[in-house]
Parts: structure tokens; C-alpha cells; sequence
């Protein structure tokens, strides 16, 4: 009988991080009804950032800030040159827009930094708490501890505060909003450099814990896609939940034998099971 | 531009005081006679893997430097070789297209320094049929090892991760070993079969793990490796995922209990800093050749070489060693046949009839013979990490005792090689 504690610890780690990445998808979505493809690109880019400025013996707040800034700033320039442009089109289209917006940035990412192995060390990996023999870093706790703490703010923000109404206003009709005086470009900025802050929090987290790769981290937002899929896009508190159990599971599933080579479908086929699910349930309905 | 830069110029910088020595060195190539070859050209062919999720080029822009070089200094007897180099673009359907033009419509006398993940699987055939012979750069999938015309230069992941295990089981002691290789088709199971196999035959066992390179989530595979108690880990993986899977190793404080050792990947100079210093002497690889910083007069060519006919950008790397090597094979080959009596078939024969190739670079003699099949390197010594290099472990050449080797060594010692 294997022992599926150690798996189910370890799944906490990278669960949580697919949750706060998922968190920032649905925070985007519900304020500008876009579904942001960049945002792993963003994270990625922001920590490649941080890995040059600690090589050149920056200090690590500097360097982290950097990042959090360097995704900040892109997702922002994104917000207000592009997406402004596509605003009057489909939802579809709006969000692959933000799919080219990815490739441009992973492919500069990986044009400039090049195919050498990287390694992002970050203060809170020297200490950790022990569960069932398996070390649970600080950094995997600070992902935890910073996936329910957005979801809990991010939550406040849109439910009890002005701008929060603004958004959610924007996100429902964007033409209404602007007619009834709302200042579009004032909430669009605060709702693409809010998702671009998450995206440099989460790319310094997965770059740490996964790995400092391009490619990876661009295509590390399809779990958090999932999860926030199974969060229909609108509750944070199922969107985490769904994160933390998708981490889990991909974690589990290596000891499945014969599934283990293939557990990075864990999130596609969780999306799947959730779309399947929520259509029939849709039905019932 | 930048990314070539950024890959260079680490290797470019640790080999600086190398290349500086290379030159105050005399280049030597070919017939090494300072004319420039004016006769008919010999085309020569090489499919590489450039473009895709690596650049695999490396080796064929060695092998261009040596044959500009042999067609500054004489040619083949007076006449020059036209290397021409395909990107199979890591399409097994574009390396069919590539390679089917430079065999059939470019009429290729041999290949050299070919270096590609797909095209082993895609035309080790058409080469038979054709009877084109292929002296290879670095060989990967199983493929490349299988085939009666494809001789690849370097080792291979199976017998360089052999070889980490007798290493290991010398070292350490270790009685019980896992070996971890990503679910790539043709590789797979494959390359941790040696130490297996090898192990069943000298009381290790060793089991094998498959892993979904993608997969975000190192630490369960180091978890799960850990928790069948082995003394070693193998590592037969990309240095792109070994980077993590040690990180997530040392984050459980695994390198403590365990010893970790790795195939050929790992031997790459920004390795030993980008795993830090809690693998100082704690790490061990393989190397399929000697060391990049080898002091042999065959390694000092090699640099000397690329600094006067090779492209600046051109890694110093293993591959580029590898394709310097198969065109070393090539030309000298094709200076002992008749320049005006030059075919194919006289050049895939004169290839075959290679034996006793001698280079510092290498452990022991390459030779091709007329096998089924070709692993003429099963031999490389063995570095450990001093946290930000590597450091070449005492004992040099290990040769693997892999028993899917028996068929080598027959023919080995059909052909008088011991």
C-alpha cells in the first residue's frame, strides 16, 4: 500500500499556486470580462527579471519588486493600447488576443534569456515545516497562505468596495458603464495592473518551485485555467478549492502506475469532468 | 543574435584561457598543406535539429569549421568538400524530406555530424537502402544505436547511464539504485534498461521510473524515488528538468540520505552553479568524451580549430567535440581513396573500414565496421560538482559493462579491437 501523504503535501505546495493563479484569471475576468492567456507569460518574464538582478547581487526585495513591477508594467501597456481595441468584440476574441500577447512575451523571454538552466532561489526555501517526512517550504506555505489571503481580499475588493462595483460594472456592459459616466480607462488600469501584480507574485512562486522556464511557466496558466473553469469563473472560494485540489491530485497521480507518465492531464481532465458536469447540470436546470 | 549570445558566451568565457592558448596553436586538418582545394567539389551532408525545442547545431557547425578548414589545407587530394546542413525542425516528416534530398537529389557521398532527436527513427532505413553511411555528432534515441549505416560519435544515454551506475555502485557502495528518464518515445525505458541490466548481473538492483517531463511537480517524483530506499538516483534526464528535479531534491534534503548521479546531460558548465552548493561533492555525471578543458593535443586542435574557421557564436561544447570528431572521420577516410575514383560506395566502404580512429577526446579508439549496429563509445569518465564547476573524478575511463553490448563486442572482437 503507498503511502499517499507525502504526495498529498507536496500537492499543497503547487495546488496553492495554481490556486492564487487561478484567482487572479477570475479577478481579471469579473472586472473586464477577458480571460487573460498573458498571464503566465507575465509571471515568467517578471521572474526571469528577478533572476538577473539576484545575479547581479541585487537585493532579493528589489529584485522581487522588480518582477511583481515588470509584470505589472506589461500587463498594463496590454490593457490600455490593446485591449481597449478589442473591447467592442467577442469574448473569444478578446481573450486570444491576450494568447498573441502570451507568445510575444514567451518568445522575447526565451530570445533574451536564452536555454540555460536557471534556478531561482528564494529566501523562504531554506526553512520548512515537516508533515509525513516531507519538507513543506516556506515558499510552498507563503503560496498557501497568499492564495487564501487574495481570495479572501479580492473578494472584498469586488463585493464591498466602489471600485469593486466599477469593475464588476465594466465587466457586465462596458457601454452602459461609459454612458453612465463610469471612467472606463481609470478601472481598466486598476483591473490589468491588479491581474499583472498576481502574475509576478505567481510567476516568482512556480519559477521557485517548478522551474525557471519560459515555455513552462507560459503554459503553467492551463491548470489555473481549470481551476478557475471549475469556479465558473466567479467564485474565488471554489476557484481556490479547485486549485489546491488539482495540485493534489497531479501530486497523487504518480502513484498510479501506468497514469504516472501522464499526469500533466490532471487539469485538462479536471476542466473536462467541470465542463461536463456544469453543462449537465445546466440542463437540469 | 542575443540568444546565441546568452547560450555562447558562458561556455565562450569559461573557456577563454583555452581558446587563448588556441591561438598561439598551428591548426591541423586534412592534408594540412596550406593550398586551397580548387578540384571538384564532394558534397557531404549532415540533418540537424535546429530549430525546435533545442538547437542541436552545435555539432554540425564544428564539423563545417573542419571541413573548411581540410578545404583551406588541400581538400580531399585537391578537391574541396560542400558540406550542406538541413534542419529537420524536430519533424520526423521534415527530416524525411531533408534527408531524402540531400541522398537523392543532392547525391551525398557520406553524412557528418548529423545531431537530431527524430531523424534516426525517420531514415536510418532510407540510409541502408541507399547505402549512404552516416558518421553522426550525438546520438539520443535508441534509434541511433540501432541502425546498420548511422554511427553517432558519442555514447549514448543508455551506456552513459550505465556507467554513472557501476560509478556509483564503486563509490558508494550502492546496492540498490532508481534510475529516473522522461516518457520520451524511443528513449524511455530504454536508456534506464543498463543500469538494470547491468545491475541484475553484479547483485544492484535497480528500478526504473517514467516521468512526464512536463509536469510541474518535481518534488512527488523525487518523493516517490525516495521512498523505495535506493543509495543512488540516477538521472538520465534533460539538464532543462534536472535543474528541478535536484532543486525540489534539496528542498526535501534528500542529497543527505542519498547519492545522486547522472548521465552525460548534466556535464554542461552552468550546471554545477545553477544547482548550488548543496551538491558540492555531492553530484556526480558522466561525460561521453573528455572533458571540454581537456589538455590533449586533439582537444587543443578542436578549440584552435573553431577559433580560426568557426563562427563565434558556435558553442565549445560536447556536441561541437562530437561533430568535430565525425568530420575528422570523414575527411581521413576519404584522403585514403583515389581523389578522380570517389563514389558513394567507396566512401560508405572506406567508412566502414574506419578502425583505430585515435583522438584525446575520446577514451578509447572509434571504429565503425560492418555491424548491424554502431556504439563504438561506451567508455567516459566521470565528474563531480565542486559546487560551482566540475571537477573530472579520479580514475578516468569507465567502460560500460551494459549487457546489450554483447553484440559490440563480438563484433569488436571480430575486428581485433580489445
Amino acid at each position: 500500500m503507498v503511502d499517499l501523504l507525502p504526495f498529498l503535501v507536496s500537492g499543497l505546495g503547487i495546488g496553492a499556486v495554481y490556486a492564487l493563479s487561478g484567482v487572479g484569471l477570475v479577478v481579471l475576468y469579473r472586472s473586464s470580462g477577458v480571460l487573460n492567456f498573458a498571464f503566465g507569460a507575465l509571471g515568467a518574464i517578471g521572474a526571469y527579471v528577478a533572476w538577473s538582478l539576484l545575479d547581479e547581487d541585487w537585493p532579493q526585495w528589489l529584485a522581487w519588486a522588480s518582477a511583481v513591477g515588470t509584470a505589472m508594467v506589461l500587463s498594463l501597456a496590454y490593457g490600455r493600447l490593446l485591449a481597449p481595441r478589442l473591447s467592442h468584440r467577442d469574448p473569444t476574441i478578446r481573450s486570444i488576443g491576450t494568447l498573441g500577447f502570451a507568445l510575444i512575451v514567451m518568445g522575447f523571454t526565451e530570445w533574451y534569456w536564452g536555454a540555460q538552466p536557471r534556478r531561482l532561489v528564494l529566501p523562504t526555501d531554506a526553512e520548512a515545516l515537516e508533515f509525513a517526512d516531507v519538507r513543506l517550504t516556506y515558499t510552498r506555505v507563503l503560496g498557501l497562505a497568499l492564495a487564501l489571503a487574495m481570495m479572501a481580499g479580492i473578494g472584498l475588493l469586488l463585493s464591498r468596495t466602489r471600485i469593486g462595483l466599477k469593475m464588476r460594472a465594466l465587466a457586465n456592459d462596458r457601454d452602459l458603464s461609459a454612458l453612465l459616466g463610469l471612467r472606463v480607462l481609470q478601472v481598466d488600469t486598476v483591473a490589468w495592473v491588479l491581474s499583472g501584480a498576481f502574475a509576478g507574485v505567481c510567476g516568482l512562486l512556480l519559477a521557485n518551485i517548478v522551474r525557471l522556464q519560459a515555455t513552462l511557466l507560459t503554459f503553467l496558466v492551463i491548470p489555473a485555467f481549470a481551476a478557475a473553469i471549475m469556479g465558473r469563473l466567479n467564485s474565488l472560494p471554489v476557484t481556490v478549492a479547485a486549485g489546491i485540489s488539482i495540485g493534489v491530485l497531479e501530486a497523487l497521480a504518480i502513484t498510479v502506475p501506468g497514469f504516472a507518465p501522464y499526469r500533466t492531464a490532471v487539469p485538462f481532465l479536471v476542466a473536462l469532468a467541470a465542463i461536463l458536469f456544469f453543462r449537465s447540470d445546466a440542463r437540469k436546470a | 543574435m542575443k540568444h546565441f549570445i546568452q547560450r555562447a558566451m558562458p561556455v565562450a568565457l569559461g573557456l577563454a584561457a583555452l581558446s587563448g592558448a588556441g591561438w598561439a596553436q598551428n591548426v591541423s586538418c586534412g592534408l594540412n598543406n596550406g593550398k586551397a582545394a580548387t578540384g571538384e567539389p564532394l558534397p557531404i551532408g549532415a540533418v540537424v535539429g535546429k530549430t525546435g525545442p533545442d538547437d542541436f547545431s552545435s555539432a554540425a557547425g564544428a564539423a563545417a569549421a573542419y571541413f573548411k578548414c581540410v578545404n583551406a589545407n588541400g581538400g580531399i587530394n585537391g578537391r574541396p568538400v560542400e558540406y550542406i546542413v538541413a534542419d529537420d525542425q524536430w519533424n520526423p516528416e521534415t527530416a524525411t524530406q531533408v534527408a531524402s534530398k540531400l541522398v537523392k537529389d543532392r547525391k551525398v557521398l557520406a553524412m557528418a555530424g548529423n545531431t537530431s532527436f527524430v531523424e534516426c527513427g525517420a531514415n536510418a532505413k532510407m540510409y541502408a537502402q541507399e547505402d549512404v553511411m552516416v558518421i553522426a555528432g550525438v546520438g539520443v534515441p535508441r534509434e541511433c544505436f540501432n541502425a546498420k549505416n548511422y554511427a553517432p560519435i558519442n555514447s549514448g544515454p543508455r551506456v552513459s547511464g550505465t556507467i554513472a551506475a557501476i560509478y556509483a555502485a564503486k563509490k558508494y557502495g550502492a546496492k540498490k539504485m532508481v534510475c529516473i528518464i522522461p516518457n520520451i518515445p524511443s528513449l524511455g525505458n530504454w536508456a534506464c534498461e543498463g543500469p538494470k541490466e547491468w545491475g541484475a548481473k553484479n547483485g544492484v538492483v535497480s528500478e526504473t521510473i517514467v516521468i512526464d517531463p512536463g509536469s510541474a511537480d518535481a518534488t512527488s517524483v523525487m518523493l516517490q524515488a525516495a521512498s523505495k530506499k535506493p543509495d543512488v538516483i540516477i538521472m538520465n534526464v534533460p539538464k532543462g528538468i534536472l535543474v528541478p528535479m535536484l532543486a525540489a531534491a534539496e528542498q526535501q534534503n534528500l542529497g543527505k540520505k542519498i547519492h545522486f548521479v547522472s548521465s552525460a546531460p548534466a556535464y554542461n558548465i552552468e550546471v554545477p552553479k545553477a544547482i548550488g552548493a548543496y551538491w558540492k561533492n555531492n553530484f556526480d555525471t558522466n561525460l561521453e568524451f573528455q572533458p571540454l578543458e581537456g589538455g590533449g593535443p586533439d582537444n587543443k586542435n578542436w578549440l584552435a580549430l573553431m577559433d580560426k574557421y568557426g563562427n563565434k557564436s558556435d558553442p565549445r561544447d560536447t556536441f561541437s567535440q562530437a561533430g568535430y570528431l565525425a568530420a575528422r572521420v570523414v575527411t581521413e577516410a576519404m584522403l585514403k581513396l583515389d581523389p578522380k575514383k570517389i563514389d558513394r560506395a567507396a566512401v560508405s566502404n572506406a567508412l566502414r573500414a574506419v578502425s583505430g580512429f585515435k583522438s584525446d577526446i575520446l577514451c578509447k579508439p572509434f571504429y565503425v565496421g560492418n555491424g548491424n549496429r554502431h556504439n563504438a563509445n561506451n567508455s567516459g569518465p566521470m565528474a563531480t560538482s565542486t559546487g560551482t564547476a566540475w571537477a573530472i573524478a579520479p580514475g578516468g575511463c569507465m567502460t560500460a559493462d551494459d549487457p546489450e553490448l554483447a553484440d559490440i563486442r563480438a563484433d569488436e572482437k571480430k575486428m581485433g579491437i580489445k
